[in-house]
């Protein structure tokens, strides 16, 4: 998952937990507040009628009326205030939550009882609030509450999200730059524009890196192309050497023989050079990509060139071409070698008594265009297959310096061709090479 | 004819001119660049044989000077392999030939035998062999009227044995010449072996073959009177 959609999520996550434990508790803190408030009113209030009671005396308020009480409640039944003589010696002074009839309707109420003694006489004060009215205060309450917090959750998330995008922007043009990069040469040399120095920092430090990378690339490629080159004039000069020797014709058969066999220890050395030298020069890139032609025609060339060898063998070479495909940025030669070499290294492990075929198939899947070649030759281990394209790895065989199929790769790169090795032993094995589609 | 070897290294300088004495050349050497515009600015050739990797002298400096004091000669660049750009130069500035180190004299040879046809109008005629006979320009090969049916490769392998006749040649000079250095060098035996096999088969359809001759350990020669 990428940073900034898990900072968001973390975000989201953190918030809405808040928001969950807020909502747990907010009704329980709503009431003790509501509590508080409206005994502290009715505390309030019993004090307002203590005053008038000390001013005027208990009596004219009870006076007019029949059972000696007093009694009023608003029009709205929302509170009352009672006061009735009690025969009761104990002092009353506590709040409590009660029900009162009133025209009929039970009503809850928020009730302060108060007892005070006037003249030897108790007299009992009655004070209640609707808790119809508490709670009205506190839906209403809860719901702007709920609005408000719904709002801070989706416009943080919003500011939260924006501002982790515009902050994580630099690691995702990194992360890109990283992504594009088939090789360190080709690394994207354009800063990253960041105020963030953890980012800049990041930034610098990979493209050092990368440059790190490519120079001991290229001074490995260097040395190994300064070497081979600087190999072939005294090669050339002991190659000539012997072939005057053979040429002169005064040698005996045996001593022809060992003449010719240095030949051919040299010719393996030049072959090694060589080899060498043309992976050094394809990994350089000094090779033109501008031929434009068929595959199929390339691939009938070289078939030609190998059907020889193969019928001699008694192997057939079959070839299927179920479409073509044109290159119009490549280089022909190389690709020849390319197809030379793992055709040609099909037949040759394919081995003498005539065992089954070499396949060479040209088709496309998902648009794009591919060629398998396949034989049912002797296969590889999974060790061999891991490392056959290295180079001086090689299979057995009489012929050859292992440096076959790392050419083929080093093609292949050259031409972004990518290709697929997969070998069971005892039953042969399978090149598939995709070509890039652009191409 | 006249032949100027423009190499600095002079062991391989003086196995060429050996080489080419044999063949009936007249050789002159030269080890720099400055001897070599010395010797050009006097003498005229018919061959100038230059490696391009010269201590003292942009090789392809010399060959410009060369060409226009000397614009009769065939110019053969001898170079380390593949510096492609330098071979385009090369042949852009007029050179007939490019061969790369490390090359086989026999090469060589055919390739100055080819510039010579080509250049000087010698007429090679027809090269008679056995009962056939080839000619190199329609690169048709007769046997008594008929024409045998060669494949290309087929027909290159004989006309090199038969340029370089009564001459045991290695599997790889044979290899070589007819691939060139394109394959990577994946140099297999088997590949000269098979085409000879199927040359012979094809020829002794028509007459004897018996002058192409397997050489122990060394390769095959056209025995040729």
């Amino acid at each position: 998952m990428k940073l900034r959609y898990k900072l968001a999520l973390y975000n989201l996550l953190t918030k809405l937990l808040f928001v969950a434990v807020f909502l747990l508790l907010m009704p329980y803190f709503l009431e003790r507040i509501n509590t508080i408030q409206t005994d502290n009113e009715l505390i309030n209030k019993r004090e307002q009628v203590m005053d008038i009671i000390a001013e005027y005396g208990v009596e004219g308020l009870i006076a007019d009326s029949a059972n000696n009480a007093f009694g009023s409640y608003n029009i709205l039944k929302q509170e009352y205030i009672s006061l009735e003589k009690a025969e009761t010696d104990s002092l009353w002074n506590f709040i409590e939550i009660a029900q009162r009839m009133v025209d009929e309707e039970v009503i809850n109420y928020r009730v302060l009882n108060y007892s005070f003694m006037v003249d030897g006489e108790t007299y009992l004060l009655e004070i209640g609030t609707s808790l119809d009215n508490i709670y009205k205060t506190e839906r209403n309450i809860r719901t702007i509450t709920l609005i408000l917090l719904g709002l801070f959750v989706i416009i943080s998330f919003i500011a939260d999200t924006t501002l982790s995008r515009v902050l994580t922007q630099p690691l995702e043009f990194i992360t890109r730059k990283l992504k594009e990069t088939k090789s360190p040469s080709l690394y994207n040399r354009q800063p990253v524009k960041t105020s963030t120095t953890d980012f800049a920092y990041l930034d610098q430090t990979l493209l050092e890196l990368m440059q790190k990378i490519d120079e001991l690339f290229t001074k490995e490629k260097e040395i190994t192309a300064n070497i081979s080159h600087e190999l072939l004039t005294p090669v050339s000069v002991v190659q000539s050497r012997l072939e005057n020797l053979i040429n002169d014709g005064g040698l005996s058969e045996p001593h022809a023989e060992k003449v010719s066999e240095s030949l051919r220890t040299l010719h393996r050395l030049k072959g090694i050079i060589n080899s060498l030298l043309l992976i050094a020069r394809v990994e350089n890139r000094q090779f033109i990509k501008n031929e434009q032609f068929s595959l199929e025609e390339l691939l009938r060339e070289v078939i030609e060139e190998i059907e020889p060898i193969a019928s001699d063998k008694g192997l057939q070479i079959q070839a299927l071409f179920e479409c073509d495909h044109n290159m119009t940025r490549a280089n022909r030669s190389l690709l020849f070698t390319l197809f030379f070499n793992i055709i040609n290294n099909a037949v040759k492990f394919s081995g003498t008594e005539a065992k089954g075929s070499v396949e060479v198939h040209c088709f496309s899947e998902n648009d794009q265009f591919k060629i398998r070649i396949s034989d049912q030759g002797p296969g590889m281990t999974e060790e061999q297959v891991a490392e056959v394209f290295q180079r001086f790895k090689k299979r057995k065989s009489p012929d050859g310096h292992g440096l076959g199929l790392a050419i083929v790769k080093s093609i292949a790169d050259f031409h972004e061709i990518s290709i697929q090795l997969s070998s069971k032993l005892g039953f042969g094995t399978t090149f598939l090479l995709s070509f890039p589609k652009e191409m | 004819m006249n032949v100027l070897i423009v190499e600095d290294e002079k062991s391989l300088a003086s196995e060429i001119a050996a080489f080419l004495e044999k063949e009936h050349y007249l050789v002159e050497m030269a080890h720099t660049g400055m001897e070599a515009s010395e010797k050009i600015a006097v003498n005229l050739y018919d061959f100038i044989l230059l490696d391009l990797g010269l201590p003292d002298y942009d090789g392809l400096d010399l060959l410009r000077e060369a060409r226009e004091i000397n614009h009769e000669a065939a110019f053969i660049i001898i170079t380390a392999r593949g510096e492609v750009s330098e071979k385009v130069k090369g042949l852009d500035l007029g050179a007939d030939d490019y061969i790369a180190k490390p090359f086989s004299l026999l090469e060589l040879n055919s390739r100055m035998a080819a510039i010579a046809r080509r250049k000087f109008g010698q007429r090679t005629s027809h090269i008679n062999f056995g009962q056939f006979s080839l000619d190199p320009l329609s690169r048709k090969v007769m046997c008594h009227e008929r024409e045998v049916d060669l494949t290309k490769k087929q027909f290159d392998l004989l006309h090199y044995l038969l340029l370089n006749k009564n001459r045991a040649l290695t599997r790889m000079q044979l290899y070589e010449h007819i691939w060139g250095n394109m394959l990577g060098d994946e140099y297999d035996s088997n590949f000269i072996d098979v085409h000879i096999k199927n040359l012979r088969k094809k020829l002794a359809e028509y007459a004897p073959v018996e002058w192409l001759e397997t050489v122990r350990g060394v390769g095959y020669r056209a025995n040729i009177d």
